[in-house]
């Protein structure tokens, strides 16, 4: 019984795979035997939890996609999802079935996504990310005015998913539905990244012009990048609206573009695995404060109150510590943590 | 090592004597409130009525013989942080009814509300959420946003004594809640005589409003509506006066209160506020007992109305213990069971029906004089059929 002593692969193909050994392969084989066993038997607050993290890390993949890997800032990536939201109870309004209207909202918010990159062909930086807040602030415009179809101020009530006759209706149901479509994204973001289009967006990040030496066209990977986020923000924005059954044009404002720029950031910028740590730690982060206010309160009175009033402001202080001692992200950790253990406890 | 032992064990000592206190005979209510979001500065005092009416409540002897708990979360106005705190409420802290606050988390939670049977008084007063057709366990206890804008229109135009039509506009937020009480306003001024002028879109957020009241200052409305919050109507009541805009404002629930004197100054002069509750001192039953409950510190009308939206609840709860048992289908039958009661004088009585969970039609006027909300009167409109949730 001789173990590998590290990783060692004799051919590309080996060496682009997403789960490189067999120790990985089982440990992520085990985590979600764990999810999916262990999830019955929590509360509903859990699942509910963990159903509004399977969506944060669809729509944090989607804009990890566009912004950590091709370098597009997208500060209209919360109305991507309003968009998302809204086609899909549209659709399922006029009768089409979930498993048609979620795709298909992706690929009404991918139209609407690509035709707000178009202005990325000449725009870049601080310029782009003012383009694309236009997007934010025209689209929520369009929820709250077309009243035919968003229900305008008064907003739209979803029914719950149902394939085939089976309906979704429970927080635990719905967490299986999250998951299972959490998992395709996050495995079909992971191989974009690794395929040609993961190569053009890095190209395009990391310097634009030899990307164009090189034989990458701009516009095109641009606006494939804009189309694929979209998409994926899209159904994203679906899952939301049928999870909550009621969706209102102010869910989808600058505040909810910003929560997922700092979810990539915070997990980090162009990492797959960072983005899905991103969502699971801003899900999770007002949760955290808020239990602390409430069993600091019991015993400290007064405590709760002070707690409370600083969560906004630890929401700004963690993104401050991270950008300042974590550039890289919850991602970089993980790999620190992972070289640790491998060596321990011979670390050297 | 022994005081860690210790100390863990008196730690584990101290989470069952929580748990043991926590399981006695209580009525566990949830509160949704925003403290530190956008909605802050008016949420904080409707949350302090609310727990100050229960703290009351069980300085009684609680309602029904048991003691109301009431777990109170801050989602600070974030539709997905109101929907984990729900499900939290639903699944740690069972309670039996929720006590919301704004449009973003109780539009959010109305088809959930709905499913898991759990009666909801907020304070997001949209027309829509009277109908039980699409909200069967929504309640709240002011005129919505429509009924109050028909009020004010129905008051002004009782009083008006010259010949002509008198001319009306509207300046609102191109937000949903500036939104949604304009059609009906429009609508009944038209069907009252009035003549309406003109309409401009002045942000939550505005700092400046000159180009919209310059175009409205040349079509000399007579009356001009202010949706929108304190600080919006303060900038727009500023501007009116620096314009020289001669013009009786009249604002919504939100958007004039005691605060505004302080943002606006003499500029608030004459306006109306159209309120759902009392404000601090006025002479009715209740107020002794705030005024206890405070030690006379005064307080906004949205204390008030947090107070009465506590008490309303609680005789849903003593009604439904009456008839039975108290759970959330009991309650909300027990509420629509309501006639005229008076929550102690600080709202309007208050009526709820199967059908119909409107209210009242009433609503209170109130005129800004020499800095403070003087009461002007009150306006009841009939219950038409046809307004229902428009």
């Amino acid at each position: 019984m001789h173990g590998q002593c590290g990783l060692f692969f004799t051919s590309y193909a080996r060496e682009a795979q997403i789960f490189q050994s067999r120790f990985q392969k089982t440990a992520m084989a085990l985590f979600f035997a764990a999810l999916v066993g262990v999830v019955p038997f929590l509360n509903t607050y859990h699942v509910s939890v963990l159903c509004l993290i399977n969506i944060a890390v669809v729509g944090a993949v989607a804009l990890n996609i566009l912004t950590g890997r091709c370098g597009q800032i997208s500060l209209g990536h919360g109305a991507f999802l309003g968009v998302g939201a809204y086609a899909s109870a549209a659709l399922t309004g006029m009768g089409l079935p979930f498993v048609l209207a979620m795709p298909a909202a992706g690929l009404v918010t991918a139209c609407v996504g690509m035709i707000f990159g178009l202005p990325s062909l000449r725009l870049k930086g601080i310029y782009l990310a003012i383009a694309t807040l236009a997007a934010q602030l025209i689209l929520e415009y369009v929820f709250l005015h077309l009243d035919a179809v968003t229900g305008g101020s008064n907003g739209l009530s979803v029914d719950p998913p149902s394939i085939a006759g089976f309906a979704f209706d429970s927080d635990l149901k719905m967490f299986y539905l999250t998951l299972g479509v959490a998992t395709l994204a996050v495995l079909g973001a992971a191989n974009l990244m690794r395929t040609r289009p993961g190569r053009a967006f890095t190209a395009i990040r990391d310097h634009y012009l030899s990307a164009e030496i090189v034989g990458v066209n701009l516009f095109a990977w641009k606006l494939a990048a804009f189309g694929m986020s979209s998409f994926l923000a899209g159904v994203a924005g679906s899952l939301w609206a049928h999870y909550t059954m009621y969706i209102t044009p102010e869910q989808f404002n600058i505040g909810l573009s910003v929560g997922y720029l700092a979810m990539i950031i915070i997990g980090g910028m162009g990492s797959v695995l960072g983005s899905v740590f991103g969502a699971v730690f801003l899900t999770l982060l007002p949760e955290a404060i808020n239990f602390a206010a409430q069993h600091a309160g019991q015993t400290f009175a007064g405590v709760a109150d002070y707690l409370l009033a600083m969560k906004a402001g630890v929401f700004g202080l963690v993104l401050v510590l991270f950008l300042i001692f974590e550039p890289e992200g919850l991602a970089r950790r993980w790999r620190l943590i992972k070289a640790y253990w491998k060596l321990y406890p011979f670390a050297y | 090592m022994k005081r860690i032992v210790t100390a863990f064990a008196l730690c584990l000592a101290a989470l069952c004597l929580s748990v043991a206190a926590m399981a006695q005979d209580e009525i566990r209510l949830g509160v949704l409130s925003d403290l530190t979001g956008p909605t802050g500065d008016v949420g904080v005092p409707y949350a302090e009525g609310i727990k100050d009416a229960a703290a009351y409540l069980n300085g009684q002897g609680g309602v029904a013989g048991k003691k109301i708990a009431l777990v109170q979360v801050d989602y600070a106005y974030n539709a997905q942080q109101a929907l984990s705190a729900y499900k939290k409420f639903i699944a740690q802290d069972k309670i039996v009814a929720l006590l919301g606050w704004g449009t973003q988390d109780t539009e959010a939670l109305t088809k959930f509300v709905g499913k898991d049977e759990i009666p909801t008084i907020s304070a997001s007063y949209s027309a829509h959420l009277t109908d039980p057709k699409s909200a069967p366990y929504n309640f709240f206890i002011a005129a919505d946003y429509s009924t109050q804008m028909r009020a004010a229109l129905k008051f002004f135009k009782d009083r008006w004594k010259e010949g002509r039509a008198p001319k009306v506009a509207f300046v609102y937020p191109d937000a949903p809640y500036g939104l949604a009480p304009i059609p009906a306003g429009k609508a009944y001024a038209t069907e009252l005589g009035y003549e309406v002028v003109g309409e401009e879109n002045v942000g939550l957020k505005a700092m400046d409003a000159t180009a919209e009241l310059l175009r409205l200052q040349k079509l000399e409305p007579d009356y001009t509506w202010i949706g929108g919050t304190t600080q919006s109507t303060a900038v727009i009541m500023k501007d009116a006066q620096k314009l020289g805009m001669k013009t009786v404002f009249f604002t919504n629930i939100w958007g004039s209160d005691e605060n505004l004197v302080k943002l606006a100054g003499n500029a608030a002069e004459g306006s109306y506020s159209l309120q759902a509750a009392v404000i601090y001192g006025q002479d009715v039953p209740g107020m002794k007992i705030i005024e206890k409950q405070t030690g006379g510190k005064p307080q906004m009308t949205h204390y008030i109305r947090g107070f009465a939206s506590m008490l309303v609840m609680a005789e849903g709860i003593r009604k439904a213990a009456a008839a039975g048992e108290i759970t959330g289908p009991a309650i909300k039958t027990a509420l629509e069971s309501l006639r005229d009661y008076d929550p102690m004088g600080l709202t309007p009585a208050i009526s709820f029906f199967p059908d119909d969970h409107r209210p009242n039609m009433a609503v209170f006027l109130y005129k800004i004089e020499g800095g403070k909300l003087t009461p002007a009167g009150t306006e009841t409109l009939e219950r038409k059929a046809e307004w229902l949730g428009k």
